[in-house]
């Protein structure tokens, strides 16, 4: 399979604008800006089939489309790059090792958008990826990328990182917003949309690091190569994180469709120790967990893993052998987003909390079998009832983890102890 | 006596100020700054960034309290961070954070008594591949092994 | 203005583009409950109290925030509908203390009444509730019990959105959310107060009013405030023939849901005071009490001599009573000098927001009345100190402890020939007087006022005035035929039936046409 996203990653320097150029970097750029219309470029996503990657899966160049053209307020586009989701770190390998992808996608978002500031909103704890990002968005204003008059086409954008200072939240995209506009990362309620009324009631679009980066590459080849690739409905290739008991954890770029039991048995190198696979987590913390009997014949891409009863989300892969806890691993999932939980509506600033005193309760060998009912009715009073997606984040792995391991919840509860060890 | 910027800070808040379209938008890099400049954000220093950026201080005080990495406490020198995040639990996160604690000879959210060391134990921090890890004031430490806590502590000393 | 048909529980319900389901319900007289909802904030939607069922969408939705829309179809009473509301009030309650029997909210707690509506089962939690700040002092009027509140948002909203002032945020996050204000700060901007009336539960509460008296024993009268000329509608809460607080009442046109905070305490100065209980009259240099038929005619005959007079009416008085102060002075004066009491001062811009730069609530309506003949109160109170009377005839008002001019008014005063006070109390001023009428406070009587902006709004009583003391329009109503003044008016009522026909600007006006929110008065109010 030919790399789109990691194509760059192993060359050396790859994070220079001077690799990145003779890689082919900015060609796209210079296309789009001298032969294409701002429309056409949007029409060029949307062909591709390009879907959101921040975890939502949401067509790309629809949302683009979204932003009123005749709109006498400013424009904005933001690069997600809050990567906060447990089990994800892809968008950390492409910002420190391939920036100026991301800057040429972000620039060709702007461009099909018609925005003239554009937003890098980086989490705080990446220092490192903001130096990096800092020095290529430097080189790219140097190289005329970034501007004035780019590349002479009349077309200015200014880029701006701006970085976080520690919220998970902040990468949810409204949450993200209201954090850019100075404020606590509390989502907003909709309608209205940040395509309308974003960024201090401007439209706004927000793209996550995976999506923009591999813009360019789309408007270089052109959106049929990329739509050949992967499935019907999710186009393409994803980066896929793999953590945890697996003998080689790390991003793995993957053609949409693949098959997941093959991906974690031959790509990744299975389940180290002689241990057994107990269960995965195919799209970060937030989505529901699957059992080893399940992930037969399941591929990777948004619709099997939807009817596998859980969501591609970020790709973050988190791998649990057979010597895991579920119990202890539930409690730790449910302790995240009791912490990462922004206060701001009642069912999810209480029902987190709640859930994860249940969970730390019955790992610490004082649960009773009705709580585990009581979890699940929980989790159901959360989900749908919320702002944001956050509440869904929170109830769904609870509920999973409940549902999908419930002689080990019985047994741990029945035992008062861990029936592991 | 009243906390303000130095010069050279105050030439790079003006500048960042400027570059974003409203000058609240810029709270949160200027109130890192005034982490950086100050140590951290202690109700004068809040007062301080509420009066430069045209906020209301308790605006201020409210969005500090909203983010981990504002501190309105002092940390100490080195201020550990261990993931405790599922992928990292998965991989050992909790030995490690023992580990720290007996070294250092304190507990999660304390700090040495000389002022050296302050150890939090903070939530994902993209670095699942590498478990477990911290992170050491910017820098990131992964596939930690208790040996290699040590030496890291060795290290900073 | 598009109109918008749309069904909610079966009932077809016609509202106009725009509206939020929520406000297009309430026309309709569906109620769907709220906590963070206020028709004059912004929509935050954090409470979820509201989510209603709307066909064709998969999810609840919050009629806070959904726009109504042709054809939609709104079921707030489904199964679905009834369970959420009941989860959310589970949610509201985890960490609420059950501390009902000590909490002052008590009686008018949304909490408790929507646990009686949406709610009414027994607590699943278990666990340890989360513990925060008791009793914190936020200002001046206003404590903060942290463990009552359900981070609605709406105080700190108001403070951002209304007063502009922004003293109260929402600390931390998640469960450990509170409202705070900056460290050594307080809430002390000139409308502080609102939050409390706000607050839908008993997060902030009054501390001029807390613990005096369980809500459900007051006695509510709607009336207008006295504190200044913008006319805020209230309602005068009382207990045991005081009152224990005003409330403001909503009322678009004029405070919209508002009320200051020097208005709402205003109460205290006017009315808790040594109240006269007898008239007095002067005797060996000494004021002692007489009875009412000897000091009115006292009264009459001293004033009587004494040209030129000097007449001043408390800005606190109604139409009525200036309609009839009128009266009464033209018959005792060739040139009367006639004036109601009225002083600006600066403003700040929070304080503009509702308030008026004058303390006299009814100068427009009493100078409708015509009592206004001397260029102005500054100009008469200067011609007084000037020397320019022989006698005077004050109601009302305290003018000897006026900052300012209060020594040389006294002086003036008691170089008068004849001295008629008329007040609730034994002023400094009716100290000076050969005769002391007392009178009763705005909440005792019924009347009008007509506010800065010309609306006529109507005062009840809600107090019983005490024995001895007589209403400021009863007084001049006996003085009048004693005067040579017909007069056929015996109630309030009556007499406003008499300003309609006799002020042009009134006609056609009755206390039925005024109604609980006042009337506008235009060059039109004559048609009506």
């Amino acid at each position: 399979m030919e790399k789109i996203l990691l194509r760059n990653i192993d060359i050396q320097d790859s994070h220079t604008l001077q690799v990145y150029e003779s890689r082919g970097g900015y060609r796209a750029l210079r296309k789009a800006l001298k032969e294409m219309t701002p429309e056409r470029v949007t029409e060029e996503v949307k062909a591709s089939g390009l879907r959101g990657r921040g975890g939502a899966g949401f067509p790309t160049g629809m949302k683009w489309s979204f932003v009123p053209k005749d709109s006498l307020k400013p424009k904005y586009l933001i690069c997600n790059a809050d990567e906060s989701e447990p089990g994800t770190f892809k968008d950390r390998l492409l910002i420190e090792k391939d920036p100026h992808a991301m800057v040429e996608g972000v620039i060709l978002a702007s461009y099909a958008i018609q925005s003239h500031t554009a937003f890098i909103y980086i989490r705080g704890e990446l220092a490192f990826g903001a130096k990096v990002l800092e020095r290529a968005i430097a080189e790219a204003y140097q190289a005329g990328y970034l501007g004035k008059n780019i590349s002479g086409s009349g077309y200015d954008l200014e880029l701006i990182l701006h970085r976080g200072a520690g919220a998970y939240i902040c990468g949810e995209e409204t949450g993200l917003l209201s954090s850019l506009e100075g404020g606590r990362g509390w989502p907003k309620v909709k309608p209205p949309f940040p395509a309308t009324h974003g960024l201090f009631g401007c439209p706004t679009i927000v793209n996550n690091v995976e999506t923009l980066a591999v813009v360019p590459w789309i408007i270089d080849q052109g959106a049929a190569r990329y739509a050949a690739i992967g499935t019907e409905k999710s186009k393409g290739t994803k980066l896929f994180c793999v953590s945890g008991h697996i003998r080689n954890p790390g991003v793995y770029e993957v053609e949409m469709g693949y098959p997941f039991r093959q991906f974690l048995e031959e790509d990744c190198g299975g389940v180290p120790g002689g241990k057994k696979l107990k269960g995965v987590i195919p799209g970060g913390a937030s989505m529901p967990v699957l059992r080893a009997d399940e992930i037969e014949g399941v591929r990777m891409d948004y619709e099997s893993m939807q009817a596998a009863g859980t969501l591609l989300g970020s790709g973050g892969v988190i791998v649990m052998d057979d010597s895991t806890c579920m119990v202890k691993t539930a409690w730790n999932i449910a302790r995240f987003f009791a912490h990462e939980s922004c206060g701001q509506c009642s069912p999810c600033r209480e029902g987190c909390h709640w859930m994860e005193k249940i969970f730390a309760r019955i790992d610490n060998g004082s649960g009773e079998k009705a709580d585990l009912d009581l979890i699940l009715n929980i989790s159901g009073n959360i989900i749908g009832r919320t702002i944001c997606p956050f509440g869904d984040a929170a109830a769904m792995p609870a509920a999973a983890f409940i549902k999908k391991y419930r002689d080990e919840f019985e047994e741990h509860i029945r035992q008062k102890r861990c029936v592991l060890t | 006596m009243a906390l303000e910027f130095s010069p050279e800070t105050w030439r790079r808040f003006e500048e960042l100020v400027g570059r974003y379209p409203k000058k609240e938008a810029a709270l949160i890099p200027v109130l890192s700054m005034a982490q950086k400049e100050f140590g951290h954000l202690r109700l004068q220093a809040m007062e301080y960034v509420a009066k430069i950026i045209e906020l209301p201080a308790a605006r201020v005080y409210s969005v500090v309290s909203f983010y981990t990495m504002l501190n309105m406490k002092p940390v100490g020198k080195y201020h550990i961070q261990v993931c405790r995040t599922l992928p990292c639990a998965l991989m050992g996160a909790e030995r490690m954070a023992a580990r720290l604690k007996r070294k250092l000879g304190i507990q999660v959210g304390e700090t040495t008594s000389d002022g050296n060391f302050t150890l939090t134990e903070v939530e994902c921090l993209a670095s699942c591949g590498t478990a477990p890890m911290m992170q050491v004031n910017e820098d990131y430490y992964e596939n930690l092994t208790e040996a290699k806590v040590d030496d890291v502590l060795e290290s900073l000393k | 203005m598009d109109p918008v048909k749309l069904t909610i529980d079966g009932r077809e319900v016609v509202t106009t583009k725009g509206k939020k389901v929520i406000q297009a319900a309430a026309d309709a007289g569906i109620v769907i409950p709220y906590y963070c909802y206020h028709p004059k904030l912004s929509i935050a939607g954090n409470c979820r109290m509201c989510l209603v069922e709307i066909e064709k969408m998969p999810r609840l939705q919050i009629a806070c925030n959904t726009d109504v829309s042709e054809g939609m179809v709104v079921l707030t009473q489904s199964p679905k509908v009834v369970e959420a509301r009941k989860s959310v009030m589970e949610f509201l309650l985890v960490n609420h203390p059950l501390d009902c029997p000590i909490c002052d909210q008590s009686g008018e707690c949304w909490l408790q009444d929507y646990y009686m509506q949406h709610d009414l089962q027994g607590s699943r939690f278990e666990e340890r509730k989360e513990h925060d700040r008791k009793r914190e002092i936020f200002g001046p009027y206003v404590v903060f019990d942290g463990e009552r509140c359900i981070k609605c948002t709406r105080c700190v909203r108001f403070l951002q959105e209304v007063t502009r002032t922004g003293e109260l945020e929402v600390l931390n996050r998640g469960d450990h959310s509170t409202i705070t204000r900056f460290p050594g700060r307080t809430l002390d901007n000139p409308l502080s107060v609102n939050v409390v009336d706000i607050c839908p539960v008993g997060a902030l509460t009054d501390r001029d009013f807390r613990f005096k008296v369980r809500v459900w024993y007051l006695k509510k009268t709607p009336s207008v405030c006295p504190g200044c000329s913008t006319g805020c509608n209230i309602s005068v809460e009382t207990y045991q023939n005081r009152i224990a607080r005003f409330k403001p009442r909503v009322n678009e046109e004029v405070n919209s849901h508002w009320l200051c905070d020097e208005g709402r305490y205003c109460f205290h100065a006017l009315t808790e005071v040594e109240r006269l209980t007898s008239p007095l009259i002067r005797q060996e240099g000494g004021l002692v009490p007489t009875d009412w038929e000897t000091a009115l005619w006292a009264a009459l005959t001293g004033l009587g001599k004494a040209d030129p007079l000097a007449g001043v009416l408390s800005g606190r008085n109604t139409n009525e009573e200036a309609f009839l102060f009128g009266k009464v002075i033209a018959k005792l004066s060739a040139q009367p000098a006639l004036e109601v009491f009225y002083q600006e001062r600066e403003l700040t811009e929070t304080e503009k927001v509702l308030k008026s730069p004058d303390r006299s609530p009814n100068f427009q309506g009493a100078r409708d009345m015509g009592v206004s003949t001397n260029g102005g109160f500054d100009l008469l109170l200067r011609e007084l100190i000037e020397g320019k009377f022989r006698g005077a005839y004050i109601v009302g008002e305290d003018l000897v402890s006026l900052p300012g001019n209060g020594e040389k008014i006294r002086q003036a005063l008691e170089k008068l020939s004849f001295l008629v006070v008329q007040d609730t109390e034994l002023t400094s001023t009716a100290k000076l007087a050969h005769v002391v009428l007392p009178a009763t406070n705005f909440a005792e009587k019924e009347g009008t006022y007509t506010n800065r902006k010309g609306r006529v709004q109507k005062l009840n009583a809600a107090l019983v005035p005490p024995v001895g003391a007589l209403h400021d329009w009863q007084i001049f109503a006996r003085l009048l035929p004693d005067v040579g003044e017909k007069i056929s008016s015996h109630t309030p009522a009556e007499i406003f039936q008499e300003i309609s026909r006799q002020i042009p600007r009134y006609g056609g006006l009755s206390y039925a046409t005024i109604g609980e929110l006042g009337i506008q008065l235009s060059d039109e109010t004559k048609q009506l």
